[in-house]
């Protein structure tokens, strides 16, 4: 059939955005100087339809001709040197296909098969060769992972192919080392399981289905299962119970009133007000976004959203927040590891990524933090919070009764996203890009977004019984999850399909986005069906819930998968792991760089881990749903951070919601204990800065660790006992969590890259009235500056202070949290009486960091004295956590508000744009506001404009 | 007295549309949410509202052009009922991707529905920037905007697609009939030069106009974001009327006194 063409670009003189910042990036990040112009225009290619119903296309809905032209069949560009044309590979999902096909319609042109679009670049210049060509084809214009380069028309647009067969694997009758292979890349399990199936199947006298072993594989991969967390640990000899318990025990002996549900639903629930829940999920996407930033990014965003919309019988999303660790942007090539990106296209894509998602779902990203160490040049961290709210009623889970049908909703399903849940358990390897491509999609929002309204309004007429998402392990780990203990039977051959050719196993175990599956009564079904009508989103019904206790799957009449949902769920013996840390031996060294305190305060402002993410920031939208109390930047010309999100959730209502978060990738690699207890205390006095009452909150933990080697799980052995002394010190309960124990990397020769465990601990919590709330802009001059918390300032270990200096030292700051929590307590009652002026948390940079971004945000200057015993530069420049500067009235005193915990009455704000610095009668130093600034700001803006 | 009813009209990717009831509702009016379904099968009318808002969001994804898939389906569905409801004095407000919609539709400036003539095309930053701006109110004839001229208001723009692009002749036309209504400015309401006071690189720091009978308007920030004083983001420095909640209000008042 007839392929009709029609390319559209911008008029003479009008910019081409896109075309401008590819050759930015040509000469900027490349270092290329052949090119002198980038153009590009966007291909349209519609099968089944005349060159005159193309034209009515191309007038109507391709191009504007007040700054756009088009060509039927024939190219728009013309002086090209170099042409190129890039499309989606053939099967990752075209979000703008849909668009097209509906639009078409619109216009009455109804004979339309099928659509794709794609990108033309017309590159020239002097002296261009195929080098430069092949870098920047490679490097800027395509992922490989999920585009090609276009190298002829295509016949047809329409994807084909007959249903793959079911295969019988011979798995009785193998050897180990047939096992093993047969594992590897495809099932990521070891050798003791692969034997316990074995057992299993040869009991019952008969070898598996592929979509059996695929189905268990998936429901015991280190992402379902959490094999290490469960697991029976003994450390340095000694017996411990599993790490999931000690932190589930601490949760439930807190026996904290606000909380509705911890650790058993999609996410962690606890009461707000007005008979309102809030409920905070936060994941880790690491694996999909070290290998295709951009959709991995944009579907880790996704699932937390689609967990926090498959809670209890549904919730609403009502805020997100993203956590970073990349390796410095100017890494050199050279270093990035074999099959791994550069942190510098990392950093833009995956920013994109949640950019995209958030955005155009209509979530506020308005909490966040990006991390740089160049450790993390194997594998990025990418954390993805999201946050809701749901009725109380509502909040809870019910089990789908005998009966009940089993509905599956939104996107189609297709062969994207295969193996996500056991390739994201395994390490990665420099083959993991070529192996894996199929693990990483590209996600569509608006797909979500209406799913997310259809399920909304079905909740609000209480016909849903149970709801989950669809992420890792597809159709096979919700529903497998849902029936555990009902039995669910499954009509494969009934799921709505992108295109044909999916095998069974492929259908059952595929991880397209954007799907969630629920249990809805029959009476019900016509009822939820109108609902998503209504709002154009797919609705089937694929199964019913039986009562039989196992998990039937048919595809047409074939049965491809029977097993008990007692060996799929209990089979799986608790394994037994040895844990065992050991400190570094860390020869302590001195600072070796000689710089006065102006230069050292300079570089510190400038370093990653410290600088301005404004530019960041201001790419989410923070401020739809028209919930946002508290800015991520505020002050008079809003360039001063804030340290957490507050949000009004209920339009009108003046409670309110805060979210924070805290993590350090350099402390718990030198002391696994206190590096975690800094995350923690962090994420909490974040919230505490704002005015949260700490009696109103509770935690979220996501461990990012490197595969649990003996010595790895000796660190996360102590990681767990920090959270749960966290959590008996100060009463706040973990609520909800993760681990991802895949952080490291292997190359075929034996090179081994351990990235930096990370631990990071969300607050969030409630707040009774966002009036009582204060930002960390200063906001009169002459008013009081006081430094609060306890702290022992020559604990320096990880700070930035050594980081710049060049000096190491594992003296990490030691927090004592039943200390800390008496300043939260005195500081929130300081802030609720509205005698805090503003607050800041003291964190990476130290007192000086915070004193300067305390002044960004006031547009005005401070002068303070340190006190004579301490270390001028450590007092400057420490960073425990627990500590605050804040600003109160010139009128009141300071020992009025602040009895019983420490505190320094520092100096005063100041009409100078300066910030001045005295010890002893003696003036350290004095410099310029706006010279710290721009040190401040400069970094990020080089990376993303601004 | 009977509320005036505001038509809040969702598709696929709207975003702002909860946001945009409340302010309606603050404001006295009386909003429902109505899916562009429920127009096109005929559950709803149309005529059974005086204020139609066509709220932010990513309707059908900004897909080929932002707001455009939104723009064809209502000229094809509903394009004789849109001209009808402004005809008979209704009011029309479109909001980021609203105001995207109504240029595309040809509704705004409004001169003819078969031609377009002016567009909202990528910000000239080449980035989606979400940052609070000052807009300098324009005399006009808006109904949105009736005692807010020369005043400066500040209201948080959040859009990649919002700078504002025509030829000569319409924009100095829409000049000519008042029809720019307001204008990015400083705090203290000079003319915005440059980024980013004018945050997208808009012809002339156009930020919203409206049609001739001052009855349809478009603008690309949020004023449904700011409808509570703590809404601004230096609300703890200093509290203000709300200025988003006045645009609403201007709208419930002008229907309760027509």
């Amino acid at each position: 059939m007839n392929i009709q063409e029609i390319r559209v670009t911008n008029l003479h003189g009008i910019t081409d955005i896109k075309g401008n910042e590819i050759l930015y990036e040509i000469k900027n990040s490349l270092q290329i100087n052949s090119i002198d112009s980038v153009k590009t225009a966007k291909i349209y290619r519609f099968e089944g339809i005349s060159e005159q119903e193309a034209s009515v296309l191309a007038e109507k809905l391709l191009s504007e001709t007040i700054f756009q032209k088009f060509s039927l069949n024939k190219p728009v560009l013309s002086r090209c040197d170099y042409m190129l044309e890039v499309a989606y590979q053939p099967g990752v999902m075209n979000p703008e296909a849909a668009s097209l096909l509906k639009s078409a319609a619109d216009l009455g042109i109804n004979t339309l098969k099928a659509v794709d679009s794609s990108m033309e670049y017309c590159l020239s210049g002097r002296n261009i060769n195929t080098e430069d060509i092949d870098l920047i084809t490679r490097r800027l214009l395509v992922n490989e992972t999920v585009e090609r380069v276009v190298k002829e028309k295509p016949k047809t647009l329409i994807i084909g192919g007959a249903p793959g067969e079911t295969e019988i694997i011979p798995l009785c009758s193998m050897n180990d080392e047939e096992m093993k292979s047969l594992s590897k890349d495809r099932l990521f399990l070891n050798l003791d399981e692969m034997e316990i199936i074995k057992k299993h199947f040869t009991k019952l006298g008969k070898n598996p289905t592929d979509c059996e072993l695929e189905t268990i594989a998936q429901t015991w991969s280190e992402h379902c299962v959490h094999k290490t967390f469960k697991a029976k640990l003994i450390v340095d000899g000694i017996e411990k119970p599993s790490l999931m318990k000690r932190l589930q025990d601490s949760t439930s002996q807190a026996d904290h009133p606000l909380v509705l549900s911890a650790y058993v639903d999609n996410s962690g629930v606890m009461e707000l007000y007005d008979g309102f829940a809030l409920c905070g999920k936060v994941e880790t996407h690491n694996s999909p976004s070290a290998i295709e930033p951009y959709g991995g990014a944009m579907t880790g965003s996704g699932g937390a959203f689609r967990d926090i919309i498959g809670t209890g019988q549904g919730a609403k999303v009502i805020a997100s927040t993203d956590m970073f660790c990349f390796a410095p942007p100017d890494l050199p090539y050279s270093e990035v590891p074999r099959g791994c990106l550069h942190p510098h296209y990392l950093l833009r894509r995956v920013v994109a990524g949640v950019r995209d998602y958030g955005n155009r779902m209509g979530v506020p990203t308005n909490n966040g933090s990006i991390h740089f160490h160049q450790d993390f040049k194997a594998k990025p961290s990418v954390i993805v919070g999201a946050y809701g709210i749901t009725e109380k009623e509502k909040c809870k889970k019910r089990e789908p009764r005998t009966g009940d049908y089993a509905v599956i909703f939104g996107g189609r399903t297709g062969r994207d996203g295969i193996h996500g849940a056991t390739f994201s358990s395994g390490e990665m390897t420099n083959r993991t890009i070529s192996v894996n491509s199929s693990a990483v999609q590209i996600g569509n929002p608006i797909e979500e977004k209406r799913m997310c309204d259809a399920l909304l309004a079905a909740k609000d007429s209480g016909i849903i019984q149970a709801i989950t998402d669809c992420g890792a392990g597809g159709f096979s780990s919700a529903l497998g999850e849902m029936g555990q203990k009902v039995g669910v039977e499954v009509w494969l051959d009934r799921v709505p399909l992108k295109y044909p050719g999916l095998a069974p196993w492929e259908i059952w175990q595929s991880e397209s986005q954007e799907r969630m599956a629920a249990a809805i009564h029959p009476e019900n079904i016509k009822q939820i069906m109108d609902i998503c009508k209504e709002h154009n989103v797919e609705a089937t019904v694929i199964g019913e819930f039986t009562g039989n206790n196992r998990l039937e799957v048919y595809y047409e009449k074939q049965k491809v998968c029977d097993l008990d949902m007692e060996f799929l769920h209990n089979g799986l013996p608790q394994r037994v792991m040895y844990a065992s840390w050991k400190p570094q031996n860390i020869d302590k060294q001195h600072a070796d760089r000689n710089l006065d305190y102006e230069e050292i305060f300079i570089e510190i402002l400038k370093n990653l881990n410290v600088c301005s993410k404004e530019p960041v920031v201001r790419l989410y939208d923070h401020g739809v749903q028209g919930n946002n109390v508290l800015e991520p930047f505020v002050g008079e010309n809003s360039e001063g951070p804030s340290d957490a999100a507050v949000i009004t959730p209920v339009p009108g209502k003046s409670y309110g919601v805060v979210i924070s978060h805290g993590l350090n990738p350099v402390l718990n690699k030198l002391n696994p204990y206190y590096g975690s207890s800094w995350a923690a205390a962090e994420a909490v006095s974040n919230a505490i800065a704002v005015g949260s009452n700490p009696a109103d909150l509770c935690l979220i933990d996501n461990f990012i660790w490197p595969f649990p080697d003996e010595e790895s799980l000796g660190a996360l052995d102590m990681a767990v006992d920090a959270c749960t002394d966290f959590v008996k010190a100060t009463g706040m309960p973990f609520i909800s969590g993760k681990d991802s124990l895949s952080s490291t990397y292997r190359s075929d020769s034996g090179d081994i890259i351990k990235i930096p465990p990370v631990l990071c601990v969300s607050a969030f919590g409630r707040i009774d009235s966002v009036n009582k709330t204060v930002s960390a802009d200063f906001k009169q001059i002459g008013s009081h500056i006081i430094s609060i918390g306890y702290n022992d300032t020559n604990q320096m270990g990880g700070s930035i202070y050594n980081d710049v200096l060049c000096a190491v030292d594992n003296n990490i700051p030691r927090v004592q949290p039943d200390k800390m929590y008496d300043v939260f307590k005195v500081l929130h009652k300081a802030i609720s009486e509205s005698k805090i002026l503003a607050c800041h948390d003291i964190s990476e940079g130290g007192a000086a960091v915070t004193l300067a971004e305390m002044c960004f945000g006031g547009n005005m200057g401070a002068d303070i004295i340190i006190p004579r015993e301490e270390h001028p530069e450590h007092f400057l420049f420490n960073e425990t956590p627990g500590c605050f500067l804040v600003e109160i009235p010139a009128y009141l005193k300071p020992s009025d508000l602040f009895t019983g915990i420490p505190f320094v009455h520092l100096g005063n704000t100041s009409v100078d744009k300066t910030i001045r610095v005295n010890q002893d009668n003696k003036d350290l130093f004095k410099v310029n506001l706006e010279e710290l600034k721009t040190a401040w700001q400069k970094p990020m803006r080089e990376v993303f404009g601004g | 007295m009977i509320k005036p009813r505001a038509c809040i009209l969702r598709t696929d990717g709207t975003n702002c549309d909860l946001e945009t009831r409340h302010a309606v509702e603050k404001a006295g009016g009386d909003a429902q949410l109505v899916h562009i379904n429920h127009l096109r099968e005929n559950k709803n009318s149309l005529f059974d509202f005086q204020l139609l808002i066509i709220p932010g969001g990513f309707t059908y994804g900004d897909d080929v052009h932002s707001g455009k898939i939104l723009a064809v389906e209502l000229l094809a569905f509903l394009k004789e009922q849109m001209l009808e409801f402004i005809y008979t004095g209704n009011l029309i407000l479109g909001i980021c991707n609203g105001f995207q919609v109504l240029m595309r539709t040809g509704l705004l400036p409004g001169d003819d529905t078969n031609n377009i003539t002016g567009t909202l095309t990528h910000n000239d930053s080449g980035r989606f920037e979400c940052r609070w701006v000052n807009m300098l109110v324009q005399k006009s004839n808006c109904i949105f905007t009736q005692g807010l001229e020369d005043s400066v208001v500040s209201f948080q723009a959040a859009h990649g697609e919002g700078k504002f692009y025509t030829d000569k002749n319409t924009l100095n036309k829409i000049e000519d009939n008042n029809q720019v209504v307001l204008r990015y400015s400083t705090a203290s309401g000079e003319l915005a030069e440059s980024y980013p006071d004018n945050p997208n690189g808009s012809l002339n720091a156009v930020a919203g106009i409206s049609d001739k009978s001052g009855k349809v308007m478009g603008l690309m920030p949020h004023p449904e974001r700011f409808v509570e004083y703590y809404h601004h983001p230096n609300w703890r420095r200093k509290k203000d009327k709300p200025h988003g909640l006045i645009i609403f209000e201007n709208a419930i008042n002008y229907i309760n006194k027509k």
